[in-house]
């Protein structure tokens, strides 16, 4: 258990570093003892995870001093990391899918025979007593792939241990875990504890974290603001502190209440009842009305993202969609285009021709509408020409090359190719990730433009204040399943974060 | 195409530019060098006569690799063309009453019915392909190999190792014959060159294509149905091979097993050394214009100079291994001048 008299396992002092010119932590201090659960959390950003790939060995170019067992140390890799005892779990799982468990267990370890064969039995059997040991039943020669997600976690957090870790990073373990495989997680974690071994826990999770850990740390803006044992603070103070209430002006922006202007008697345009796309969301149920724009936000791995593609006929699902109160079957994109279902993806990449001029860009989604069978390529400049200036795009004009373009007026290029004829449901996914403050404001100022026109909007964000800028409902999405709906009264931030 | 020259590049924009047009540039700077490499190596290459030759040589090779610049901008390939070919070459024979010489169990048909059933086979066998590659989701490399055993299988069985001679007037007369001194099969080619390169500049579908071939993701997300621009480039592509077939068949004078196995290394050859990218979304038929006379100007030429005989295939080997590192080559240049801009 967390015991404050021993000397810590794992100690940092006044750790810095930055990105090329942003700092992204700023003198932290961070201690663990041995035994204990450590939950981490903070809005992206805060700076948990660069302080985490600093002790995992990832970022190596750092001010400060690292020591492990009272000794200085200075992590060039990754593989440095692991000889010490610092094993990362990291959210994307790092298994191969197509290889056994076994091997996966053994991973760039295999045991050798003496003629410098894999020794498949050793390797079969001890794998086996290994899993048995952590309470995973497994039959060691299945292929991981095949396996549920949650046990291929297991496995994983199986690999690092037996590698030798006595600390373990554990990245958004929970966020692609249904409630059993949760606890299945935390009784591992309990039992593993009891052996002496220290976990790291970074989670958005708030309800995991203060069930699994002994300690919290609270990261904001790339310092630590807080560590305290889980069993003196409650959600509503971590939540505070993450978003930095007591701050006169902060506490303004942050937990300031925003009106939710939801339009209860306008239209109905589309409906979604009993979607269910495996593995990502299940029996989601939800109503977008002409004129509205409807926010959903999750963390990473709840399902919104998935969600939004299937409305697009993007990824199948099984449900019943209908428009204006006729049933569509969205077997491909096409079919949702031509039903008047538009949608904007979080990657500009996946969505743009980046060595194309921009009004090929523009004209793409719409060309059937400008020419039965020849090209007009005349329309379509004009056309371009009319988004550039109506959305303020940035350009010499409109046979300039997509790549030429900035981050920000590539996004409202994406915008463009729909509002030239202008859909019935407008989908957006992540539409100011990664954007300036400058071209946020132009976004939120197409989209309400958007909206004002009757057009049904659909926001699709991990970040909240994305979906607080722009929406007039919101729905939360928590490990595939709507959990809350906030609508025709007042929303903020930490109520939003408190939901999901 | 040409808007990609005119547009304005931020730094260093010539050397940009040549950068940019790498894959343009490249396949023409060799048709140049080949061509006053064999007019100063030889007497007989520089003549009136010898170029008619060559677009003759290069008019069955140009009609097949028409329909695989429709299929290698959208980023797939067909191993299949020589063999549709063949078996579409060998049905309109099939079909067609032969001299009695000739020990195949034939149908003899009306011409007309003898072409449209030979067509209609050919556009089954892409049908086929369409619905392996687009449906069941085979990867087109593998989808047409197996395309290629098939039509090959089906030649076999037509004709039981014999051959055949008559074809149909018409296929006869295109195949064969001349108007005004000018080869019927040079003005089919020259026709099919420009309706292509037509379609894929002035149409929706041919826009469709090149956005398929840039980026299969973001044309699905706008909404592009994307199988079925696959599925008709790859029926283009079998259709082409037909008409060359028929064509070809009239142009060898016999129908047989085998006589255009070639042909598929050929039309992939033109269409990649005139710089189309393999990658899809880059290129065109004026590249495989290009690459046609590269290659009909080597084949020739080297005919015209004091060389071993047994040499030639190598050199047609090494230029084609060049052309292929320059076309993945000037893709990467493409990418790092986009990468500058972003």
């Amino acid at each position: 258990m967390a015991d404050g008299s021993d000397t810590p396992l794992l100690e940092m002092i006044g750790i810095s570093k930055s990105f090329g010119g942003v700092q992204a932590l700023r003198d932290v201090d961070f201690s663990l003892y041995p035994g204990e659960i450590h939950g981490l959390v903070g809005e992206n950003g805060a700076g948990k995870s660069t302080t985490m790939k600093i002790i995992a060995g990832v970022h190596h170019d750092y001010e400060g001093v690292m020591k492990i067992d009272g000794k200085e140390v200075h992590f060039r890799s990754a593989r440095d990391a692991l000889d010490a005892g610092v094993g990362m779990v990291h959210q994307e799982l790092s298994i191969v899918p197509d290889l056994t468990v076994a091997e996966n267990v053994f991973l760039g370890a295999q045991p050798l025979t003496p003629l410098g064969t894999v020794d498949w039995k050793r390797m079969v059997r001890e794998s086996r007593e290994h899993l048995s040991r952590l309470g995973i039943a497994v039959d060691p020669r299945m292929t991981i792939g095949e396996l549920p997600i949650g046990l291929q976690q297991l496995i994983e957090i199986a690999r690092v241990l037996s590698s030798g870790a006595r600390i373990i990073i554990l990245d958004e373990p929970t966020s692609a875990l249904s409630p059993p495989e949760v606890e299945r997680l935390f009784a591992m974690l309990r039992k593993l504890k009891t052996e002496g071994k220290t976990f790291v826990f970074i989670s958005h999770f708030l309800d995991d974290i203060l069930n699994i850990s002994d300690k919290v740390t609270i990261f904001r803006n790339g310092r630590k603001v807080l560590t305290s044992p889980v069993a003196e603070i409650d959600k509503r103070r971590v939540i505070e502190n993450m978003i930095g209430a007591g701050h006169r002006e902060l506490e303004e922006s942050y937990t300031g209440e925003i009106r939710l202007d939801t339009k209860f008697d306008a239209p109905v345009v589309m409906v979604a009842e009993g979607l269910t796309v495996e593995r990502a969301f299940k029996d989601v149920s939800l109503k977008v009305r002409a004129g509205e724009v409807l926010g959903i936000y999750g963390f990473m791995g709840s399902g919104q993202l998935e969600l939004a593609r299937a409305l697009f006929g993007k990824i199948r699902a099984e449900g019943v969609i209908s428009l204006e109160g006729k049933p569509i079957r969205l077997t491909r994109t096409s079919i949702a285009r031509d039903e008047g279902i538009a949608f904007v993806p979080e990657s500009r990449r996946a969505m743009l021709f980046h060595h194309e001029p921009l009004f090929k860009n523009m004209s793409i989604s719409v060309l059937d509408r400008i020419s039965k069978w020849l090209l007009k390529p005349s329309s379509e400049r004009r056309i371009a020409e009319g988004h550039i200036q109506n959305l303020r795009i940035r350009t010499p004009g409109p046979n300039q090359l997509l790549g030429n373009l900035s981050g920000g007026n590539q996004q409202k290029v994406a915008l463009a190719k729909w509002l030239t004829h202008e859909p019935k449901v407008l989908i957006l996914s992540e539409p100011t990730r990664g954007m300036d403050v400058g071209a946020k404001e132009d976004v939120v100022r197409i989209v309400r433009g958007v909206r004002d026109k009757g057009i049904g909007v659909i926001v699709v964000s991990t970040e909240p204040e994305t979906v607080l800028s722009l929406a007039d409902r919101i729905l939360v999405m928590k490990r595939g399943e709507i959990v809350r709906e906030f609508a025709g009264d007042t929303v903020s931030k930490d109520r939003l974060l408190e939901a999901a | 195409m040409s808007e990609t020259g005119t547009a304005v590049v931020r730094r260093g924009s010539a050397r940009n530019w040549v950068r940019g047009q790498m894959r343009n540039i490249a396949p023409f700077a060799t048709l140049i060098f080949l061509f006053a490499f064999f007019a100063a190596a030889s007497d007989s290459f520089l003549t009136t006569a010898n170029f008619s030759n060559i677009l003759n040589q290069i008019s069955i090779t140009a009609i097949i690799a028409v329909g695989l610049t429709f299929v290698i901008l959208c980023a797939e390939i067909d191993l299949s063309v020589a063999a549709i070919a063949n078996v579409t070459g060998i049905a309109v024979a099939f079909f067609t009453l032969q001299e009695s010489y000739v020990n195949i169990a034939n149908l003899p048909l009306p011409g007309a019915f003898a072409i449209i059933l030979a067509l209609a086979i050919c556009a089954v066998l892409g049908l086929v392909t369409a619905f392996g590659v687009t449906v069941i989701g085979i990867p087109s490399f593998i989808m047409t190999l197996a395309m290629m055993q098939i039509a090959d299988g089906m030649s076999a069985l037509f004709v039981r190792g014999q051959i055949a001679y008559a074809v149909p007037g018409p296929i006869q007369t295109l195949g064969a014959g001349t108007v005004l001194g000018v080869p019927w099969i040079v003005i089919m080619a020259a026709l099919f060159l420009l309706v292509a390169h037509l379609v894929l500049t002035y149409t929706r579908f041919g826009r469709y294509v090149y956005m398929v071939g840039g980026n299969r993701e973001a044309a699905e997300y706008s909404g592009v149905n994307v199988k079925f621009i696959i599925g008709a480039v790859m029926v283009i592509g079998a259709l082409c091979s037909g008409v060359a077939g028929m064509l070809g068949v009239a142009y060898f004078g016999s129908a047989q097993q085998n006589e255009f196995t070639p042909y598929l290394l050929d039309a992939i050859a033109a269409v990649v050394v005139g710089g189309t990218s393999l990658f899809g979304g880059r290129g065109g038929i004026p590249n495989t214009i290009v690459g046609l006379l590269v290659l009909g100007v080597l084949n020739n030429g080297l005919d015209h100079v004091q060389i071993d005989p047994f040499l030639k295939v190598l050199i047609r080997g090494l230029i084609l291994l060049a052309a292929l590192i320059i076309n993945v080559y000037a893709q990467k240049l493409r990418s790092q001048t986009e990468a500058l801009g972003d």
